[in-house]
């Protein structure tokens, strides 16, 4: 992928797909560090299952949704000399997965995060039902979009109404200019 | 040109051949798997740096009929070994990519 943000859309799929009502999306920003954690309350993956996701032939060839997600994901953080962990569980009171990468932003193969508001607002909309918490750190603040506060306000509206979708980008857009001052 | 047929020339070492009877119609090139995944053909030759696991799904989504690793890349034996398993050919030449890509537009 040329771009973070679309490994973060296909890993994200992965967290709608295991069934997760709230997917929490993080992008922290600390010098050269870029750290993305992905945490879902999914149906979580037995350790059997969890052995395999980074070997893309355990995958490909069966009717379990992960494909190339996590090994392409794998791929881009290693060969900025990071490194990608995940977590899982699928104990009844506490299921879920988490995945962490951590990227060195400074090496010559870092793949930049791109369009990321968009791939935020892809997610709202291919998924109106689910919640996702998304938040970005950088030095300089912090970007946050919460659709369950969203959905406080909007008393009943679906996510993925079009005025809805259109103040989203809005409002992920001015704080993106805050952050950039 | 059938993936043998290249593979006999001295520029091209054999490193797994599990389908030597498969036809090459062009080639393409890249090392960012992803962009490669939707954009090499079937029966292409993918000229790549890359050796992982990942090359030989990419390698078997796309339906190439051979991998080339140019510049002396290698391969880890369990990588080998899944190729060899997913009847995924692969050949390495000491060229670098575009001598590679020269050569075969030669040759088909």
């Amino acid at each position: 992928m040329k771009e973070l943000s679309l490994n973060i859309l296909d890993i994200t799929e992965n967290s709608v797909k295991a069934g997760a009502t709230l997917t929490e999306i993080s992008i922290v920003e600390s010098g050269d560090l870029l750290t993305l954690t992905i945490k879902d309350d999914g149906c979580g993956m037995s350790d059997e299952i969890l052995k395999t996701v980074e070997n893309p032939f355990y995958t490909t060839r069966t009717t379990r949704k992960v494909g190339l997600g996590i090994p392409l994901l794998k791929l881009a953080a290693e060969q900025t000399g990071g490194d990608v962990k995940i977590v899982s569980s699928t104990a009844a009171d506490n299921h879920g997965t988490t995945v962490t990468a951590r990227f060195f932003k400074n090496h010559l193969d870092f793949t930049p995060l791109g369009d990321i508001k968009e791939t935020v607002v892809t997610l709202i909309q291919g998924h109106p039902d689910t919640d996702f918490l998304f938040t970005h750190q950088t030095q300089k603040g912090e970007v946050k979009l919460d659709t369950r506060e969203l959905r406080v306000v909007l008393e009943g509206v679906p996510l993925d109404t079009y005025e809805v979708i259109v103040w989203i980008k809005e409002y992920l857009n001015e704080q993106y200019t805050l952050l950039s001052k | 040109m059938t993936v043998y047929e290249l593979s006999q020339n001295s520029q091209f070492n054999v490193l797994t051949l599990p389908e030597p009877e498969r036809e090459i119609n062009g080639a393409y090139v890249g090392d960012l798997l992803s962009w490669v995944m939707g954009r090499a053909q079937a029966d292409n030759v993918w000229i790549t740096i890359m050796s992982n696991i990942n090359v030989i799904a990419v390698a078997s989504l796309s339906d190439v009929s051979c991998v080339l690793l140019a510049e002396d890349v290698t391969l880890d034996n369990d990588v080998l070994a899944t190729a060899k398993e997913k009847g995924i050919n692969i050949l390495s030449t000491s060229l670098a990519i575009f001598e590679a890509a020269v050569k075969i537009s030669g040759m088909i």
